[in-house]
Protein backbone atom coordinates (compact mmCIF):
# COMPACT_ATOMS: atom_id res chain seq x y z
CA UNK A 1 0.00 0.00 0.00
CA UNK A 2 1.17 3.24 -1.19
CA UNK A 3 0.25 6.84 0.36
CA UNK A 4 -0.66 10.00 -1.39
CA UNK A 5 2.40 12.05 -1.01
CA UNK A 6 0.12 14.63 -0.10
CA UNK A 7 -1.79 13.32 2.52
CA UNK A 8 1.48 12.39 4.66
CA UNK A 9 2.94 15.94 4.07
CA UNK A 10 -0.34 17.53 5.40
CA UNK A 11 -0.46 14.63 8.56
CA UNK A 12 3.13 15.54 8.84
CA UNK A 13 2.33 19.36 8.54
CA UNK A 14 -0.85 18.71 11.34
CA UNK A 15 1.71 16.72 13.89
CA UNK A 16 4.04 19.30 13.71
CA UNK A 17 1.06 22.18 14.54
CA UNK A 18 0.30 20.02 17.27
CA UNK A 19 4.00 19.63 18.85
CA UNK A 20 3.99 23.53 18.20
CA UNK A 21 1.08 24.49 19.99
CA UNK A 22 1.84 22.26 22.81
CA UNK A 23 5.11 24.06 23.32
CA UNK A 24 3.50 27.32 23.10
CA UNK A 25 1.39 26.66 25.89
CA UNK A 26 3.85 24.96 27.47
CA UNK A 27 6.45 28.42 27.58
CA UNK A 28 3.30 30.58 28.18
CA UNK A 29 1.79 28.32 31.25
CA UNK A 30 5.13 27.81 33.04
CA UNK A 31 7.63 30.18 31.76
CA UNK A 32 9.52 27.21 30.74
CA UNK A 33 10.67 26.34 34.10
CA UNK A 34 10.12 22.52 33.66
CA UNK A 35 13.47 22.01 31.89
CA UNK A 36 15.68 24.38 33.30
CA UNK A 37 15.55 25.82 36.66
CA UNK A 38 16.56 29.58 35.92
CA UNK A 39 17.78 32.15 39.32
CA UNK A 40 18.28 31.14 42.80
CA UNK A 41 16.54 29.70 45.53
CA UNK A 42 16.34 31.15 48.78
CA UNK A 43 13.91 29.51 52.22
CA UNK A 44 11.34 31.31 54.17
CA UNK A 45 10.33 30.16 57.26
CA UNK A 46 6.74 30.77 58.51
CA UNK A 47 4.86 29.32 61.25
CA UNK A 48 2.07 28.44 58.82
CA UNK A 49 2.34 28.96 54.69
CA UNK A 50 -1.52 29.46 54.85
CA UNK A 51 -2.69 28.76 51.42
CA UNK A 52 0.64 29.31 49.84
CA UNK A 53 0.51 26.94 46.95
CA UNK A 54 3.39 25.76 44.29
CA UNK A 55 3.65 28.61 41.69
CA UNK A 56 2.55 31.14 43.88
CA UNK A 57 4.38 34.42 42.98
CA UNK A 58 7.08 36.03 44.99
CA UNK A 59 6.75 39.91 44.76
CA UNK A 60 9.28 42.60 45.52
CA UNK A 61 7.96 45.97 45.92
CA UNK A 62 4.96 44.56 44.04
CA UNK A 63 6.70 43.48 41.18
CA UNK A 64 6.96 39.47 40.18
CA UNK A 65 10.34 38.56 40.62
CA UNK A 66 9.77 34.80 41.06
CA UNK A 67 7.65 32.02 42.12
CA UNK A 68 7.16 29.46 45.07
CA UNK A 69 9.00 26.19 44.05
CA UNK A 70 8.02 24.06 47.17
CA UNK A 71 6.61 23.97 50.31
CA UNK A 72 7.50 21.88 53.00
CA UNK A 73 7.67 20.87 56.44
CA UNK A 74 10.72 21.07 58.63
CA UNK A 75 10.93 20.33 62.20
CA UNK A 76 8.22 22.53 63.71
CA UNK A 77 8.35 25.25 60.88
CA UNK A 78 6.96 25.59 57.59
CA UNK A 79 9.04 26.27 54.74
CA UNK A 80 8.35 27.72 51.18
CA UNK A 81 11.31 27.63 48.76
CA UNK A 82 11.78 30.58 46.60
CA UNK A 83 12.71 30.57 42.97
CA UNK A 84 13.82 34.22 42.41
CA UNK A 85 14.63 34.67 38.76
CA UNK A 86 18.39 35.73 37.73
CA UNK A 87 19.43 39.38 38.17
CA UNK A 88 17.00 40.24 40.74
CA UNK A 89 18.72 40.95 44.00
CA UNK A 90 17.47 40.89 47.43
CA UNK A 91 18.73 42.33 50.00
CA UNK A 92 20.09 40.26 53.22
CA UNK A 93 17.40 42.41 55.80
CA UNK A 94 14.26 42.14 53.41
CA UNK A 95 11.58 40.81 55.00
CA UNK A 96 9.13 38.02 53.33
CA UNK A 97 5.30 38.38 54.18
CA UNK A 98 2.69 35.90 53.07
CA UNK A 99 0.01 38.50 51.25
CA UNK A 100 -3.45 37.83 50.32
CA UNK A 101 -4.05 38.66 46.31
CA UNK A 102 -7.54 39.19 46.82
CA UNK A 103 -10.80 37.84 48.88
CA UNK A 104 -10.51 34.79 46.65
CA UNK A 105 -7.57 33.20 48.59
CA UNK A 106 -5.13 33.73 46.32
CA UNK A 107 -1.82 34.04 48.29
CA UNK A 108 1.77 35.60 47.46
CA UNK A 109 4.97 35.83 48.94
CA UNK A 110 5.69 39.77 49.35
CA UNK A 111 9.42 40.85 49.92
CA UNK A 112 10.05 44.47 50.41
CA UNK A 113 13.25 46.66 49.33
CA UNK A 114 15.63 46.36 52.60
CA UNK A 115 18.08 48.50 52.62
CA UNK A 116 20.19 50.24 50.21
CA UNK A 117 23.64 49.14 49.89
CA UNK A 118 23.14 45.91 52.13
CA UNK A 119 24.80 42.52 51.19
CA UNK A 120 22.41 40.43 49.18
CA UNK A 121 21.20 37.16 49.99
CA UNK A 122 22.62 34.02 48.45
CA UNK A 123 21.78 30.91 46.94
CA UNK A 124 20.39 28.79 49.44
CA UNK A 125 19.96 31.29 52.11
CA UNK A 126 17.27 32.34 54.66
CA UNK A 127 15.40 35.30 54.11
CA UNK A 128 13.41 37.14 57.28
CA UNK A 129 10.32 36.78 57.80
CA UNK A 130 7.38 38.74 58.95
CA UNK A 131 4.11 37.15 60.57
CA UNK A 132 0.71 38.98 59.38
CA UNK A 133 -2.77 38.68 60.60
CA UNK A 134 -4.79 36.49 58.12
CA UNK A 135 -8.63 37.21 57.31
CA UNK A 136 -9.76 33.98 59.87
CA UNK A 137 -7.13 35.79 62.25
CA UNK A 138 -8.92 39.23 61.82
CA UNK A 139 -12.33 37.57 61.79
CA UNK A 140 -11.94 35.40 65.37
CA UNK A 141 -10.78 39.37 66.56
CA UNK A 142 -13.61 41.04 66.02
CA UNK A 143 -15.56 38.16 67.06
CA UNK A 144 -14.20 38.68 70.67
CA UNK A 145 -14.61 42.23 69.98
CA UNK A 146 -18.29 41.30 69.46
CA UNK A 147 -18.40 39.30 72.68
CA UNK A 148 -16.68 42.29 74.51
CA UNK A 149 -19.22 44.67 73.11
CA UNK A 150 -21.87 42.00 74.23
CA UNK A 151 -20.70 42.57 77.88
CA UNK A 152 -20.41 45.81 78.21
CA UNK A 153 -23.10 46.94 76.61
CA UNK A 154 -24.88 44.65 79.14
CA UNK A 155 -23.11 46.41 82.11
CA UNK A 156 -24.29 49.43 81.25
CA UNK A 157 -27.80 48.31 81.30
CA UNK A 158 -27.52 46.53 84.59
CA UNK A 159 -26.28 50.08 85.53
CA UNK A 160 -29.71 51.33 84.64
CA UNK A 161 -32.06 48.66 85.74
CA UNK A 162 -30.03 47.54 88.41
CA UNK A 163 -28.94 43.65 89.43
CA UNK A 164 -28.75 41.38 92.19
CA UNK A 165 -31.31 43.11 94.33
CA UNK A 166 -29.55 46.80 93.63
CA UNK A 167 -31.16 49.58 92.65
CA UNK A 168 -30.04 50.95 89.56
CA UNK A 169 -29.33 54.72 87.89
CA UNK A 170 -32.58 55.33 87.47
CA UNK A 171 -34.07 53.83 90.70
CA UNK A 172 -31.21 55.41 92.47
CA UNK A 173 -32.39 58.84 90.69
CA UNK A 174 -36.10 58.01 91.90
CA UNK A 175 -34.95 57.84 95.42
CA UNK A 176 -33.27 61.00 95.22
CA UNK A 177 -35.53 63.02 93.95
CA UNK A 178 -38.27 62.04 96.25
CA UNK A 179 -35.97 62.37 99.89
CA UNK A 180 -34.81 65.84 98.34
CA UNK A 181 -37.99 66.94 97.04
CA UNK A 182 -38.35 69.46 99.81
CA UNK A 183 -35.04 71.07 99.69
CA UNK A 184 -35.66 70.66 96.11
CA UNK A 185 -38.75 72.74 96.27
CA UNK A 186 -37.21 75.40 98.80
CA UNK A 187 -34.19 75.75 95.95
CA UNK A 188 -36.53 76.38 93.32
CA UNK A 189 -38.55 79.01 95.32
CA UNK A 190 -35.15 81.07 96.77
CA UNK A 191 -34.18 80.98 92.77
CA UNK A 192 -37.49 81.98 91.44
CA UNK A 193 -37.74 85.24 94.35
CA UNK A 194 -34.05 85.93 92.99
CA UNK A 195 -34.84 86.10 88.99
CA UNK A 196 -38.09 88.05 90.39
CA UNK A 197 -35.85 90.76 92.21
CA UNK A 198 -33.54 90.54 89.25
CA UNK A 199 -36.28 91.35 87.12
CA UNK A 200 -37.94 94.17 89.03
CA UNK A 201 -34.08 96.08 88.78
CA UNK A 202 -33.78 95.39 92.85
CA UNK A 203 -30.39 95.09 94.19
CA UNK A 204 -26.96 95.99 92.32
CA UNK A 205 -27.15 92.97 89.52
CA UNK A 206 -30.69 94.17 89.09
CA UNK A 207 -30.25 97.62 88.38
CA UNK A 208 -27.05 96.88 86.25
CA UNK A 209 -29.57 94.59 84.16
CA UNK A 210 -32.11 97.08 84.34
CA UNK A 211 -31.47 100.90 84.45
CA UNK A 212 -30.42 102.62 80.99
CA UNK A 213 -28.24 105.24 82.71
CA UNK A 214 -26.22 102.38 84.17
CA UNK A 215 -25.78 100.95 80.96
CA UNK A 216 -25.05 104.10 79.10
CA UNK A 217 -22.06 104.82 82.04
CA UNK A 218 -20.54 101.53 81.43
CA UNK A 219 -20.50 102.14 77.32
CA UNK A 220 -18.93 105.25 78.37
CA UNK A 221 -16.49 103.98 80.27
CA UNK A 222 -15.81 101.06 77.46
CA UNK A 223 -15.52 103.78 74.98
CA UNK A 224 -12.96 105.85 76.79
CA UNK A 225 -10.92 102.28 77.42
CA UNK A 226 -11.55 102.03 73.72
CA UNK A 227 -9.89 105.33 72.83
CA UNK A 228 -7.01 104.93 75.62
CA UNK A 229 -5.98 101.78 74.40
CA UNK A 230 -5.80 103.11 70.72
CA UNK A 231 -3.66 105.93 72.46
CA UNK A 232 -1.59 103.69 73.83
CA UNK A 233 -1.24 101.84 70.42
CA UNK A 234 -0.63 104.80 68.55
CA UNK A 235 2.28 105.69 71.09
CA UNK A 236 3.39 102.23 70.72
CA UNK A 237 3.71 102.55 67.19
CA UNK A 238 5.73 105.73 67.22
CA UNK A 239 7.93 103.91 69.66
CA UNK A 240 8.44 101.08 67.17
CA UNK A 241 8.79 103.75 64.50
CA UNK A 242 11.65 104.95 66.84
CA UNK A 243 13.20 102.14 67.87
CA UNK A 244 13.09 101.02 63.72
CA UNK A 245 14.82 104.18 62.67
CA UNK A 246 17.36 103.80 65.60
CA UNK A 247 17.87 100.03 64.41
CA UNK A 248 18.48 100.99 60.82
CA UNK A 249 21.24 103.75 62.22
CA UNK A 250 19.26 106.75 61.34
CA UNK A 251 19.20 109.78 63.49
CA UNK A 252 22.42 110.81 66.13
CA UNK A 253 21.01 107.83 68.46
CA UNK A 254 20.87 105.42 65.78
CA UNK A 255 24.16 106.67 64.60
CA UNK A 256 25.75 106.97 68.01
CA UNK A 257 24.52 102.99 68.49
CA UNK A 258 25.06 101.15 65.50
CA UNK A 259 27.60 103.07 63.39
CA UNK A 260 31.07 102.05 64.42
CA UNK A 261 32.73 105.24 62.94
CA UNK A 262 30.51 107.40 65.34
CA UNK A 263 31.74 104.87 68.21
CA UNK A 264 35.43 105.09 67.46
CA UNK A 265 34.93 108.90 67.86
CA UNK A 266 32.88 108.98 71.31
CA UNK A 267 36.12 106.72 72.17
CA UNK A 268 38.67 109.26 70.93
CA UNK A 269 36.57 112.11 72.69
CA UNK A 270 36.86 110.42 76.04
CA UNK A 271 40.26 109.61 75.63
CA UNK A 272 40.74 113.05 75.02
CA UNK A 273 38.69 114.31 77.55
CA UNK A 274 40.61 112.05 79.89
CA UNK A 275 43.81 113.19 79.18
CA UNK A 276 43.08 116.60 79.83
CA UNK A 277 40.99 115.75 83.31
CA UNK A 278 44.76 113.92 83.93
CA UNK A 279 46.58 116.77 83.25
CA UNK A 280 44.34 119.15 85.05
CA UNK A 281 44.71 116.85 88.05
CA UNK A 282 48.29 116.93 87.68
CA UNK A 283 48.25 120.89 87.12
CA UNK A 284 49.81 120.47 84.31
CA UNK A 285 48.98 123.63 81.23
CA UNK A 286 47.55 126.97 82.25
CA UNK A 287 44.05 125.76 83.33
CA UNK A 288 45.79 123.04 85.30
CA UNK A 289 47.48 125.32 87.26
CA UNK A 290 45.15 127.38 87.42
CA UNK A 291 42.66 124.76 89.53
CA UNK A 292 45.85 123.81 91.03
CA UNK A 293 47.85 126.81 91.50
CA UNK A 294 46.46 128.72 94.43
CA UNK A 295 49.32 131.24 93.55
CA UNK A 296 47.57 132.47 90.37
CA UNK A 297 44.90 132.68 92.40
CA UNK A 298 46.04 135.24 94.83
CA UNK A 299 47.54 136.91 91.84
CA UNK A 300 44.47 136.89 89.84
CA UNK A 301 42.69 138.29 93.18
CA UNK A 302 45.32 141.30 93.67
CA UNK A 303 44.77 142.15 89.55
CA UNK A 304 41.30 142.09 90.21
CA UNK A 305 41.38 144.21 93.71
CA UNK A 306 43.75 146.56 91.15
CA UNK A 307 41.16 146.79 88.61
CA UNK A 308 38.66 147.52 90.98
CA UNK A 309 40.36 150.66 92.21
CA UNK A 310 40.92 151.86 88.43
CA UNK A 311 37.80 151.45 87.70
CA UNK A 312 36.20 153.53 90.37
CA UNK A 313 38.69 156.41 89.32
CA UNK A 314 37.34 156.62 86.23
CA UNK A 315 34.12 156.65 87.58
CA UNK A 316 34.97 160.06 89.18
CA UNK A 317 36.35 161.14 85.80
CA UNK A 318 33.45 160.30 84.01
CA UNK A 319 31.26 163.27 83.61
CA UNK A 320 34.24 165.48 83.23
CA UNK A 321 35.57 162.82 80.23
CA UNK A 322 32.11 162.82 79.03
CA UNK A 323 31.66 166.44 78.40
CA UNK A 324 35.06 166.84 77.38
CA UNK A 325 34.11 164.58 74.36
CA UNK A 326 30.84 166.49 73.36
CA UNK A 327 32.93 169.40 73.31
CA UNK A 328 35.52 167.76 70.76
CA UNK A 329 32.81 166.50 68.68
CA UNK A 330 31.17 170.00 68.54
CA UNK A 331 34.54 171.90 68.13
CA UNK B 1 -29.60 -10.57 32.29
CA UNK B 2 -28.88 -11.42 28.76
CA UNK B 3 -28.30 -7.57 28.63
CA UNK B 4 -25.47 -8.20 31.43
CA UNK B 5 -24.04 -11.17 29.53
CA UNK B 6 -23.99 -8.82 26.41
CA UNK B 7 -21.99 -6.27 28.04
CA UNK B 8 -19.39 -8.10 29.54
CA UNK B 9 -19.25 -10.06 26.52
CA UNK B 10 -18.66 -6.43 24.58
CA UNK B 11 -15.77 -5.82 27.60
CA UNK B 12 -14.76 -9.31 26.79
CA UNK B 13 -13.87 -8.87 23.04
CA UNK B 14 -12.65 -4.88 23.33
CA UNK B 15 -10.31 -6.31 26.05
CA UNK B 16 -9.54 -9.31 23.59
CA UNK B 17 -9.06 -7.32 20.84
CA UNK B 18 -6.44 -4.67 22.83
CA UNK B 19 -4.24 -7.83 23.85
CA UNK B 20 -4.01 -8.90 20.39
CA UNK B 21 -3.45 -5.69 18.85
CA UNK B 22 -0.47 -4.73 21.67
CA UNK B 23 0.75 -7.77 20.53
CA UNK B 24 1.31 -7.05 16.84
CA UNK B 25 2.69 -3.46 17.94
CA UNK B 26 6.47 -4.17 16.45
CA UNK B 27 5.02 -4.73 12.94
CA UNK B 28 3.59 -0.63 13.28
CA UNK B 29 6.50 0.15 11.55
CA UNK B 30 5.80 -1.73 8.34
CA UNK B 31 2.72 -0.55 8.09
CA UNK B 32 3.97 2.64 7.94
CA UNK B 33 1.34 4.00 4.96
CA UNK B 34 -1.72 2.95 6.92
CA UNK B 35 -1.08 4.19 9.93
CA UNK B 36 -0.24 7.91 7.75
CA UNK B 37 -3.71 7.36 6.11
CA UNK B 38 -5.40 6.68 9.28
CA UNK B 39 -3.73 9.77 11.03
CA UNK B 40 -4.97 12.04 7.88
CA UNK B 41 -8.51 10.02 8.66
CA UNK B 42 -8.50 10.86 12.45
CA UNK B 43 -6.91 14.17 12.89
CA UNK B 44 -6.27 16.01 9.79
CA UNK B 45 -10.33 15.82 8.20
CA UNK B 46 -11.89 16.38 12.17
CA UNK B 47 -9.87 19.50 12.45
CA UNK B 48 -12.54 21.79 11.10
CA UNK B 49 -15.01 20.67 13.18
CA UNK B 50 -12.89 20.75 16.24
CA UNK B 51 -12.10 24.16 16.03
CA UNK B 52 -15.58 25.44 15.31
CA UNK B 53 -17.07 23.82 18.27
CA UNK B 54 -14.58 24.43 20.21
CA UNK B 55 -14.37 28.58 19.20
CA UNK B 56 -18.18 28.82 19.98
CA UNK B 57 -17.89 26.45 23.17
CA UNK B 58 -15.14 29.55 24.10
CA UNK B 59 -17.41 32.16 22.98
CA UNK B 60 -20.19 30.89 25.13
CA UNK B 61 -18.28 29.83 28.53
CA UNK B 62 -16.71 33.93 28.01
CA UNK B 63 -20.25 34.83 27.36
CA UNK B 64 -22.36 32.98 30.15
CA UNK B 65 -19.06 33.70 33.07
CA UNK B 66 -19.50 37.24 31.80
CA UNK B 67 -22.87 37.63 32.06
CA UNK B 68 -22.86 35.52 35.43
CA UNK B 69 -19.67 37.43 36.81
CA UNK B 70 -20.35 41.31 36.54
CA UNK B 71 -23.00 41.46 38.73
CA UNK B 72 -20.31 41.06 41.83
CA UNK B 73 -17.52 42.77 39.66
CA UNK B 74 -15.57 39.22 39.18
CA UNK B 75 -15.49 39.97 35.30
CA UNK B 76 -11.73 39.91 34.74
CA UNK B 77 -11.41 35.84 36.05
CA UNK B 78 -13.29 35.30 32.88
CA UNK B 79 -10.36 34.73 31.76
CA UNK B 80 -9.06 31.53 34.02
CA UNK B 81 -12.74 30.31 33.94
CA UNK B 82 -12.17 30.02 30.25
CA UNK B 83 -8.77 29.00 29.95
CA UNK B 84 -9.27 26.18 32.77
CA UNK B 85 -12.57 24.87 31.60
CA UNK B 86 -11.42 24.61 28.26
CA UNK B 87 -7.96 22.95 28.97
CA UNK B 88 -8.98 20.77 31.84
CA UNK B 89 -12.82 19.25 30.68
CA UNK B 90 -14.39 20.67 27.71
CA UNK B 91 -11.11 20.40 25.10
CA UNK B 92 -11.32 16.53 25.37
CA UNK B 93 -14.24 16.01 26.14
CA UNK B 94 -15.67 17.36 22.85
CA UNK B 95 -12.83 16.59 20.76
CA UNK B 96 -13.28 13.23 21.96
CA UNK B 97 -17.27 13.13 21.20
CA UNK B 98 -16.32 14.55 18.01
CA UNK B 99 -13.81 11.76 17.18
CA UNK B 100 -16.56 9.18 18.57
CA UNK B 101 -19.17 10.65 16.00
CA UNK B 102 -17.32 11.09 13.14
CA UNK B 103 -14.25 9.00 13.14
CA UNK B 104 -15.67 6.10 15.48
CA UNK B 105 -19.23 6.06 13.51
CA UNK B 106 -16.59 5.48 10.23
CA UNK B 107 -14.38 3.12 11.94
CA UNK B 108 -17.32 1.11 12.95
CA UNK B 109 -19.43 1.20 9.88
CA UNK B 110 -16.19 0.23 7.67
CA UNK B 111 -15.10 -2.76 10.06
CA UNK B 112 -18.83 -3.73 10.11
CA UNK B 113 -19.42 -3.79 6.35
CA UNK B 114 -16.18 -6.01 6.14
CA UNK B 115 -17.33 -8.27 8.59
CA UNK B 116 -20.79 -8.52 7.28
CA UNK B 117 -18.94 -8.74 3.31
CA UNK B 118 -17.08 -11.76 4.80
CA UNK B 119 -13.32 -9.43 3.99
CA UNK B 120 -12.42 -10.34 8.08
CA UNK B 121 -13.41 -13.75 7.00
CA UNK B 122 -11.15 -13.20 4.17
CA UNK B 123 -8.06 -12.01 5.68
CA UNK B 124 -8.23 -14.51 8.64
CA UNK B 125 -8.17 -17.46 6.11
CA UNK B 126 -4.53 -15.78 4.72
CA UNK B 127 -3.40 -15.68 8.21
CA UNK B 128 -3.43 -11.73 8.25
CA UNK B 129 -5.14 -10.98 11.82
CA UNK B 130 -7.66 -8.15 11.26
CA UNK B 131 -6.22 -6.66 14.69
CA UNK B 132 -3.09 -5.97 12.97
CA UNK B 133 -3.94 -4.39 9.99
CA UNK B 134 -7.57 -2.88 10.63
CA UNK B 135 -6.91 -2.00 14.45
CA UNK B 136 -3.50 -1.20 15.17
CA UNK B 137 -3.01 1.59 13.10
CA UNK B 138 -6.50 2.76 14.03
CA UNK B 139 -4.79 2.77 17.70
CA UNK B 140 -1.69 4.56 17.06
CA UNK B 141 -3.32 7.36 14.81
CA UNK B 142 -5.42 7.93 17.52
CA UNK B 143 -3.01 8.05 20.08
CA UNK B 144 -0.73 10.31 17.78
CA UNK B 145 -3.54 12.40 16.90
CA UNK B 146 -5.76 13.48 20.22
CA UNK B 147 -3.27 15.68 21.80
CA UNK B 148 -2.61 17.28 18.31
CA UNK B 149 -6.59 17.90 17.76
CA UNK B 150 -7.14 18.65 21.56
CA UNK B 151 -4.54 21.52 22.10
CA UNK B 152 -6.07 23.33 18.50
CA UNK B 153 -9.27 23.02 20.18
CA UNK B 154 -8.19 24.55 23.44
CA UNK B 155 -6.56 26.88 21.79
CA UNK B 156 -9.02 28.14 19.69
CA UNK B 157 -11.71 27.95 22.59
CA UNK B 158 -9.29 30.40 24.32
CA UNK B 159 -8.92 32.71 21.59
CA UNK B 160 -12.78 32.51 21.20
CA UNK B 161 -13.31 33.33 24.91
CA UNK B 162 -10.92 36.06 24.09
CA UNK B 163 -13.09 37.88 21.34
CA UNK B 164 -16.01 37.66 22.80
CA UNK B 165 -14.79 39.33 26.10
CA UNK B 166 -13.75 41.97 24.15
CA UNK B 167 -16.58 42.84 21.81
CA UNK B 168 -19.23 42.53 24.01
CA UNK B 169 -20.49 45.44 25.62
CA UNK B 170 -21.25 44.38 28.81
CA UNK B 171 -17.85 42.70 29.62
CA UNK B 172 -15.58 44.42 27.31
CA UNK B 173 -12.34 43.29 28.91
CA UNK B 174 -9.04 43.59 26.84
CA UNK B 175 -7.84 40.31 25.92
CA UNK B 176 -4.30 41.83 27.72
CA UNK B 177 -6.21 41.09 30.69
CA UNK B 178 -7.87 37.99 29.99
CA UNK B 179 -4.86 36.43 29.33
CA UNK B 180 -3.25 37.75 32.08
CA UNK B 181 -5.50 36.14 34.36
CA UNK B 182 -5.60 32.91 32.57
CA UNK B 183 -1.80 32.90 32.69
CA UNK B 184 -1.86 33.38 36.78
CA UNK B 185 -4.36 31.06 37.32
CA UNK B 186 -3.20 28.44 34.63
CA UNK B 187 -0.64 25.44 35.23
CA UNK B 188 1.01 23.79 32.06
CA UNK B 189 -0.44 20.70 34.02
CA UNK B 190 -3.32 21.68 33.32
CA UNK B 191 -3.30 21.68 29.56
CA UNK B 192 -1.19 18.81 30.46
CA UNK B 193 -4.26 16.99 32.37
CA UNK B 194 -6.35 17.42 29.34
CA UNK B 195 -4.20 15.92 27.10
CA UNK B 196 -3.93 13.10 29.15
CA UNK B 197 -7.73 12.95 29.43
CA UNK B 198 -8.27 13.40 25.18
CA UNK B 199 -5.37 10.42 25.05
CA UNK B 200 -7.26 8.22 27.24
CA UNK B 201 -10.87 8.64 25.53
CA UNK B 202 -9.66 9.14 21.84
CA UNK B 203 -8.27 5.09 22.70
CA UNK B 204 -11.04 3.87 24.14
CA UNK B 205 -13.24 5.26 21.69
CA UNK B 206 -11.48 3.79 18.82
CA UNK B 207 -10.84 0.40 20.63
CA UNK B 208 -14.91 0.23 21.58
CA UNK B 209 -15.84 1.16 17.65
CA UNK B 210 -13.42 -1.20 16.35
CA UNK B 211 -14.81 -3.99 18.66
CA UNK B 212 -18.16 -3.38 17.98
CA UNK B 213 -17.70 -3.18 14.58
CA UNK B 214 -15.72 -6.29 14.28
CA UNK B 215 -18.52 -8.05 16.45
CA UNK B 216 -21.01 -7.09 14.00
CA UNK B 217 -22.96 -10.62 12.79
CA UNK B 218 -26.03 -10.41 10.10
CA UNK B 219 -26.57 -8.33 7.27
CA UNK B 220 -26.63 -4.69 6.09
CA UNK B 221 -29.29 -3.89 9.17
CA UNK B 222 -26.93 -5.19 11.57
CA UNK B 223 -23.95 -2.34 9.51
CA UNK B 224 -26.54 0.40 10.90
CA UNK B 225 -27.39 -0.86 14.29
CA UNK B 226 -23.16 -1.32 15.24
CA UNK B 227 -22.61 2.23 14.45
CA UNK B 228 -25.42 3.48 16.38
CA UNK B 229 -24.04 1.07 19.18
CA UNK B 230 -20.75 2.18 18.61
CA UNK B 231 -21.72 5.50 18.80
CA UNK B 232 -23.83 5.48 21.67
CA UNK B 233 -21.38 2.85 24.00
CA UNK B 234 -18.55 5.70 23.36
CA UNK B 235 -20.62 8.83 24.60
CA UNK B 236 -21.09 6.55 27.62
CA UNK B 237 -17.57 5.90 28.13
CA UNK B 238 -16.37 8.87 27.26
CA UNK B 239 -18.43 10.48 30.14
CA UNK B 240 -18.05 7.60 33.03
CA UNK B 241 -14.06 7.95 32.21
CA UNK B 242 -14.28 11.67 32.14
CA UNK B 243 -15.07 11.09 36.34
CA UNK B 244 -12.72 8.06 36.83
CA UNK B 245 -10.00 10.03 34.35
CA UNK B 246 -9.84 13.44 36.28
CA UNK B 247 -10.52 11.81 39.97
CA UNK B 248 -6.95 10.00 39.34
CA UNK B 249 -5.29 13.51 37.63
CA UNK B 250 -6.53 15.62 40.25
Amino acid sequence: MQNNPQQTARVGLFFLLGVALIWVAFETLSDGKVFKDKGYTIIAGFDNVRELKLGDEVRMAGVKVGSVEETRLTGRRAEAVLRIAPGVIIPNDANATILSAGLLGTNYIGVDLGTPGAPPLLAGAEIKTKITADINTIMAQLGDLGTKLDNALGSIGDAMKGKDGKPGLFQRLDTLLADNGGNITETMKNLKEVSGKLNSGEGTLGKLINDPKLHDELLAAVTDIKSAANNAKGFMTDAQAIVDQVKSGQGTLGTLIYNDEAGQNIKVVTKNLRDISDKLAKGEGTLGKLINDDVLYRDAQGTLKKVDRMVEGLADQGPISAVGVVANSLF
Amino acid sequence: MKQLTNICAGIGSAVLLLGKSIGHAPTLLRQWPRFIEQCYLIGYTTLPIVAILSFFIGSVLALQAGYSMQSFGAKEFIGSLVGLSMARELGPVMVAILVAGRVGSAITAELASMKVYQEIDALETMNIPPSRILVLPRLAAVLVMMPVLTIIGDLVGWLGGAIVSKYTPFIALEPEKYFETLRRFMKFKDVLNGLEKAEVFGFFVVLVCCSIGLETRGGPREIGASVTRAVVVSLILILVLDYFVTKILI
